[in-house]
């Protein structure tokens, strides 16, 4: 590849063919290798380097302000101290002009300064060399310290507005995209600042960006956006990367869903798998929907049923069950830090979860759920919902927690600075902490918990930056009108269920995505921001749309989603779809989850797991905190979250060679295998004939019947008599129950047992 | 009233004596009723209870707060009382409530456990029914008492009709039990439909007719024997509110008074949360509402004149709510079309008037919140004009329950006071509150305190003198007064050294000069319903008993007396040292140190009195000056902890002993006979020989029955010396009340 620069036309070839400059600024297609590359007009060259506008981004392309470097938190690096990405300058020129005893500027002697030595490394520099003397950085740098190293930062042109060009377009697999960055300025004047912008993909295995703007497709087709940095403004080069395989035949369509997974699929070229089959889709979707493994009755009934509409049957009934709410409440108390860090924690946590639970059982719609838990008041036995203010008790901590929870927003990073990858400032973030400037609390009988109620006052908070007072606004609105005597968390709460809320729904429909399909139309599924968009935005804008017409009513969209024929696809791929990982043209297997993985193999094997406390025969699905990941060393092994984060990364879904191990040698998976009245007890004292029972094996594990080679080997297994240490011949009851326990081990160790699939 | 000390008050700092010992037991052996099965019963009907407790064993008596309740020990088929078995008679007419049930015994009366009257059937469930087979059948109208057992869930099944209105009610907390019930409705096959966790209610209305089932289980599925409920099973009634049973009385209640009968009685008349809804009213007035919706604000408007002061009382908190009504006056100020309103007054909460415990591992304060989240307070009016009062739930912005009502009172000045008192404690040993629980059961020569908080209302601010009514012969009761500006002060009550068995439903009273004229209110008594020990683990949970029984042992004195040595009004001059002696008995051994600090208001600088072990006599030094006591009439008592080496059921040992040596004796004789009876047969003629071998056989057996009577009363004296080893035991020692009079110092 060559680059050649002209100017502010930048034409790049690939492959050795030569590109041709234009001014397009629209959308790109990229054919083969060959492409055709935009430019945009020539800025301004400043005579005298502006501080602002050419010099920070000078030190923001060259990483110095970045967290890790001179923004790092506290003091900087090496008493050098500069604001992060450059977002204060005013400070940022302090630092640099007037701090170090002025040595880091040298006016006789500019290229003396410590500022440009360190920077080249001519003068030892931890962060090593940042730029070439001489290069076009260099050169600006020394100017502006020639000139005088004004700040002019009332006079200079303030940043209005950047422009990425292409927005967006077609690319195919291993071609490449030059991306030009234009900046404008309040006094009219634009740039080109390409090389000043920083880029980063949203997925790596799709795309990846030189320093230089240059977009390199891999071999993934989907969608892919790469974010575009420049000084505190954000912009994104979304681009699709077709497969061009034909699709020509698509499963019938059941609802919204369908059409627009499928018109994506024809968009890009990449043919779905087929439908399922009833085993797949009984396993699949009772593990989706109660956490569970289907037992072998209601498989059977379920595989020998002729009803048409068995699989919506399936579905209603799974979530009108127990299960469901038990499944989901799992999901949720984590998520809400149901964690519990003392012993006189118990009643809280089994309170909230409960509480949690109950609301799922009753299909509490998701907006009162969320305002019962925003604005609760009262003690925590008579309302379970003030546990979270027990365990998240600081206002920046509580919308930190909620916009990310519940608004797919991670606002942490503006506490202290502009968000760099988002448009909320520290301003917005104070804003939205005001919401609980007035929570009041009481202590009660029990040491660490607080009544909580409202407050009267006028609700502000103190922006920590500037000193000054900020009423509450919620994300993109004006500050509502909120009198003293409201309690502002319901303001808070009727926003965020308005039915043009741009958040809320969305963070919830991707949360719930995500949940039945692995991955979600965001990721992170709780990262929504302009600079990550979906991979399918009219998807997760016609799923927000449909959750909010049905009134938040949450088992209606896992009805939605889960009677979709996108989610019944097959997870077997077919001979084009195997590299589609974000388009959803097949089903993606996933790791059952720690606490379903562990009830799966107590369902299959018989054995019971007991936690402290709790009444035999207790799901770990069921369980109300974290505390119970003591209690058996599967939960741990297998990634039960500790209630620490909002995160659903919390839950570690990764496989590791200590679950293998647990898997194959632990004691307690062995206990499991060989539990008096336990499946391998069982089988092993039925009148029935063997391959009734290895059939019963699989029905229960997998699902399905087995296949006849799987019922052959199985067989046999069995059938071959087994000898004591001694070599004696054991009888035969026992032989066979050590048979099964060995057929149970080993069905429960491949894949399509420790997968959903 | 037998005693009434003319005393000033007191108002002594937290009782805060560190005694701590590891392996010592708090508190006296005292007697404890804990279970009482079943937990009620059906007016108009007799039947069997079963009691646990400790300290009961001996008891032949079970008394009930109310005299609609008798009973009597179950007599077996030998006639003789079946242990821990009584039967029970309710009247007809007996009000369907929580009453006290106490047993009376050696030790004298035994603290209170809740007993419900009900009009519903009573079952008892007698069989396990953990599993939803071995559901237990539940007719609708009836109540079931059961324990839950730990880590499992009782099941019940029903038979409802679709869409009748049924009420599933499990009284726990408010009938004294540890349970904290989570009620849950399912189908026939146990799949749950529907729960509540908050209060154990929950109104069903079947959505077909058939066979449902009830889950009943603790929060965290916690059980055994103190984790008892009552699961009512009742059709609501169309258009009121499902009936709930009855419960005991949170200690804030205390403070709530029915209202004025005189006030005119307004309904809220909802809706009036916004100013296009606001109700007009006209001053004085009662209000009776509900906070029904969510962020529910009623708000009223009236008009008002310089110069008046209106109180404003509101109850819901008080009711046994989840509530916390918040109230906001504002004037109504109008500028043509415009409206702005101008604060007058917030009234919140009704402050403790003490500082309460944090429920630490150490004691810090009384358990007892005799403040409540109700509101109290005034306002007064600067000028002529229209104002506006906002009464909000703060608890109540997201619910929507009609149960949570409120009453508000608006009224001019009725000056009054409402009281409560509980037994004080002090740091004993770090985390034990056993003695939060202790009835008011006295050994002979035995003074407890007691204190005792008001509640003042309406710019009541004067003297409150405390005393006692009913008292048996062999208590007195001496009250120190509650000083004008105060809200505390102290009630002894003691027993005389040699007073006997008795007990008797004694009343508190308080009484003031209330617009020149004495008024007197009885005072409630509060205690914790279980005994904790220790708090870091267990949340003791208080509230008021129906009534205050007190008694003698008749059968034990105290480990230690102090008294005055002499009985007399004790007089000094102001600015004088005051020496009292005090006279010690001591009736067993003590180890450490014993303390003594004084109780009585501006006495507390008294200086600590250290008491040399067995010391028959120590002085008492009161610098008057120095504390500048006033003249006047003041009461003191003296205070301490003291660890007793205690020997439990020493009587039982020494009628033991007695009894040993009757039948060592008996066993002697019996020696003597057989041996001269085997002696005089084998001397016999041959006539002879037959008859005296008969009586030496005779004997023999006599002598081996002797033998056996003997043999059992060593295990009987073992076994009582066992249980009265000298065990130390620490407690709160208080002398008798000693009064003082202050002359002037003439000049």
């Amino acid at each position: 590849m060559k680059t050649a620069r002209c100017g502010s036309a930048i034409t790049v070839s690939v492959g050795g063919c030569p590109g041709l400059p234009a001014c397009l600024g629209m959308i790109v297609f990229a054919i083969g290798s060959t492409q055709i590359y935009p430019v945009v007009a020539n800025d301004q060259v400043a005579s005298v380097p502006s501080f602002r506008n050419d010099v920070i981004p000078i030190l923001t392309k060259a990483s110095c302000n970045s967290g890790a470097c001179h923004a790092k938190a506290g003091n900087g690096q090496n008493g050098f101290r500069l604001s992060l990405l450059g977002f204060e300058p005013q400070e940022d020129f302090e630092h640099i002009v007037k701090e170090g005893h002025g040595r880091r500027i040298f006016f006789a002697a500019p290229d003396q300064s410590l500022l440009l030595l360190k920077a080249t490394n001519t003068v030892p520099h931890g962060g090593g060399k940042r730029m070439e003397v001489d290069s076009a950085s260099y050169t600006t740098l020394k100017r502006w310290i020639e000139s005088g190293a004004a700040s002019n930062l009332a006079s200079d042109p303030q940043l209005t507005a950047m422009d990425v060009q292409p927005s967006h377009g077609i690319l195919q697999v291993g071609s490449q995209q030059q991306l030009t960055v234009t900046a404008k300025y309040s006094n009219g004047t634009q740039r080109d600042v390409t090389h000043f912008s920083l880029y980063e993909p949203n997925d790596k295995a799709m795309a990846t960006a030189s320093d230089e703007g240059i977009v390199s497709i891999h071999d993934v087709p989907g969608n892919v956006a790469v974010m575009v940095r420049y000084q505190g403004l954000v912009s994104v080069f979304s681009v699709s990367v077709p497969l061009g395989a034909p699709v020509d035949k698509l499963p019938a369509e059941k609802n919204f869903i369908d059409q627009l997974v499928f018109a994506n699929l024809r968009r890009i070229g990449v043919p779905p798998s087929d439908l399922c089959d009833d085993s797949t889709f009984l396993r699949r979707v009772t593990l989706d929907i109660g956490g569970r493994l289907p037992t072998v009755e209601e498989t059977s009934d379920f595989l020998h049923s002729g009803d048409p509409k068995k699989r919506e049957q399936l579905v209603e009934s799974l979530l009108s069950g127990p299960d469901y709410a038990d499944y989901f409440a799992n999901k949720w108390a984590a998520l809400l830090k149901n964690r519990r860090d003392e012993t006189s924690d118990i009643t809280a946590n089994f309170a909230f979860h409960s509480w949690l639970r109950d609301g799922m059982l009753a299909n509490k719609p998701y907006d009162q759920m969320v305002r019962e838990i925003l604005a609760a008041t009262g003690t925590i036995v008579a309302n379970p919902p003030v546990a979270w203010y027990k365990r998240v008790k600081e206002p920046q901590q509580q919308i930190e927690d909620i916009a990310q929870l519940f608004l797919g927003v991670r606002m942490q990073c503006a506490q202290c600075h502009h968000h760099p990858f988002e448009r909320w400032s520290q301003t917005d973030y104070y804003s939205l902490t005001a919401f609980f400037s007035q929570v009041g609390r009481k202590p009660t009988s029990t040491r660490g918990e607080d009544v909580i109620f409202h407050k009267r006052g006028l609700a502000q908070t103190e922006n920590k930056k500037t000193r000054q007072p900020v009423r509450p606004a919620a994300l993109g609105s004006p500050a509502p009108d909120i009198s003293a005597d409201e309690d502002p968390r319901l303001r808070l709460a009727d926003w965020m269920s308005d039915k043009s809320n741009p958040f809320f729904a969305k963070a919830l429909v991707n949360r719930y995505w995500k949940h039945f399909f692995r991955r979600g139309l965001v990721e992170p599924e709780d990262d929504m921001r302009d600079s990550n968009p979906p991979t399918n935005p009219e998807l997760l804008d016609a799923l927000a749309k449909h959750f909010v017409t049905s009134n938040f009513d949450l088992k209606d969209l896992v009805r939605t989603i889960t009677l979709s024929t996108t989610y019944q696809l097959s997870s077997a791929p077919n001979d084009y779809n195997v590299v589609d990982r974000q388009n959803y043209s097949h089903y993606y297997p996933k790791h059952l989850t720690a606490e379903v993985f562990l009830d799966s193999i107590d369902q299959f094997t018989g054995a019971r797991t007991e936690f402290p406390g709790l009444p035999v025969g207790t799901r770990a699905v069921s369980l109300p905190d974290n505390s119970y990941n003591n209690s058996t060393k599967f939960l741990k092994v297998f990634g039960r979250p500790e209630g620490a984060s909002v995160c659903e990364c919390e839950r570690v879904q990764s496989s590791s060679l200590a679950q293998s191990l647990f898997l194959m040698n632990s004691a307690e998976i062995k206990a499991k295998l060989a539990t008096g009245e336990g499946r391998a007890d069982r089988l092993s004292k039925s009148n029935s004939a063997d391959a009734e029972n290895i059939r019963e094996l699989y029905l229960a594990a997998y699902s399905r019947e087995p296949k006849i080679d799987e019922l052959q080997l199985a067989e046999a297994y069995v059938k071959k008599l087994r000898l004591d240490a001694q070599g004696a011949p054991l009888e035969e009851q026992q032989s066979k129950r050590l048979a099964y326990e060995d057929l149970i081990w080993a069905l429960m160790n491949t894949k399509e047992f420790l997968f959903n699939h | 009233m037998r005693t009434l000390c003319s005393l000033l008050g007191t108002n002594v700092a937290l009782l805060t004596v560190a005694t701590c010992a590891l392996g010592q037991t708090v508190g006296l052996p005292t007697p404890r009723l804990l279970t009482v099965t079943p937990m009620g019963g059906q007016a108009g009907t007799e039947f069997e209870i079963t009691v646990t407790g400790e300290n009961v064993e001996d008891s032949q008596e079970l008394l009930f707060s109310t005299p609609h309740i008798a009973a009597k020990p179950k007599l077996g088929a030998d006639g003789k009382a079946v242990p821990n078995k009584f039967v029970v008679a309710i009247a007809a007419d007996a009000p369907t409530s929580i009453h006290d049930a106490r047993m009376m015994t050696r030790l004298g009366v035994s603290s209170a456990r809740a007993f419900s009257v009900s009009k519903l059937t009573e079952v008892t469930r007698t069989q396990p029914n953990t599993t939803l087979a071995s559901a237990l059948p539940l007719a609708i109208g009836s109540v079931c008492n059961a324990t839950i057992t730990s880590r499992a869930v009782d099941y019940y099944a029903f038979e409802a009709k679709a869409g009748q209105r049924v009420a599933i009610d499990c009284a726990a907390v408010g009938i004294d039990s540890k349970l904290v019930p989570v009620l849950i409705v399912a189908d026939s096959k146990g799949r749950d439909l529907v729960a509540n966790r908050v209060d154990g209610f929950i109104e069903f209305t079947p959505p077909a007719t058939g066979s449902y089932i009830i889950k009943v289980h603790g929060l965290t599925f916690q059980g055994g024997s103190e984790y008892f409920y009552r699961l009512a099973l009742s059709e609501s009634p169309s258009g009121q509110p499902a009936p709930r049973q009855a419960a005991t009385r949170r200690v804030s209640s205390f403070s709530w008074t029915a209202a004025d009968a005189s006030l005119p009685i307004l309904d809220e008349g909802e809706p009036s949360n916004d100013r296009a809804g606001t109700k007009k009213i006209s001053l004085p007035c009662r209000i009776d509402g509900a906070f029904a919706k969510a962020a529910d604000v009623d708000t009223f408007e009236f008009q008002a004149t310089k110069g008046e002061v209106w109180w404003i009382e509101v109850a819901s908190e008080r009711l046994g709510l989840s509530t916390d009504p918040f109230l906001l006056v504002q004037q109504v100020v109008r500028d043509g079309d415009q409206e702005k309103l101008v604060d007058v007054a917030e009234l919140n909460d009704i402050p403790s008037p003490m500082k309460i415990s944090s429920n630490g591992y150490s004691y810090d304060g009384p358990v007892y919140d005799a403040g409540s989240a109700d509101v109290l307070g005034k306002i007064e009016i600067k000028e002529d004009g229209t104002y506006r009062l906002q009464l909000r739930d703060l608890f109540g912005g997201t619910r929507n329950d009609p149960r949570n009502i409120y009453t508000l009172v608006i009224r001019r000045a009725a000056p009054d006071f409402s009281l409560v008192a509980w037994a004080i404690h002090m740091e004993l040993r770090n985390g034990d509150r056993a003695a939060l629980s202790k009835p008011i059961a006295l050994r002979g020569g035995t003074t407890v305190a007691f204190e005792v908080v008001a509640i003042r209302k309406d710019g009541f601010d004067g003297d409150i003198e405390l005393a006692m009514e009913g008292l048996p012969r062999g208590i007195n009761a001496c009250g120190l007064r509650i000083p004008a500006g105060k809200n505390r002060g102290i009630l002894l009550i003691s027993s005389e050294q040699d007073a006997a068995s008795v007990h008797a439903t004694a009343k508190i009273v308080g009484s003031a000069l209330i617009n020149k004229e004495y008024r007197a209110r009885t005072c409630f008594l509060a205690s914790t319903v279980w005994p904790v020990r220790d708090a870091s683990q267990e949340i003791p949970n208080p509230r008021l008993l129906a009534d205050v029984p007190v008694s003698v042992s008749g059968s034990e004195a105290a480990p230690l007396t102090i008294l005055a040595k002499e009985n007399k009004l004790w007089e000094a001059t102001e600015g004088d040292t005051l020496k009292i002696p005090l006279k010690l008995n001591w009736r067993c051994e003590f180890s450490g140190a014993v303390r003594l600090k004084t109780l009585g208001d501006s006495f507390e600088g008294t200086k600590i009195i250290d008491v040399p072990l067995s010391a028959p006599e120590v002085e008492a030094v009161i610098d008057l000056a120095a504390m500048k006591i006033k003249p006047g009439d003041h009461a003191i008592a003296f205070y301490g902890g003291a660890v007793a080496k205690y020997r439990h059921k020493l009587h039982e040992l020494n009628a033991a002993q007695e009894h040993l040596k009757l039948v060592t004796e008996r066993l002697a004789a019996a020696t003597e006979t057989s041996k001269h009876l085997a002696d005089e047969a084998a001397a016999a003629t041959s006539d002879k020989r037959q008859e005296l071998a008969a009586a030496a056989l005779q004997a023999a057996e006599a002598l081996k029955t002797a033998e056996n009577e003997k043999l059992a009363a060593n295990q009987r004296v073992q076994a009582a010396t066992d249980v009265a080893q000298p065990k130390d035991l620490v407690d709160i020692v208080v002398s008798e009340p000693i009064r003082l009079r202050v002359n002037p110092r003439s000049k």
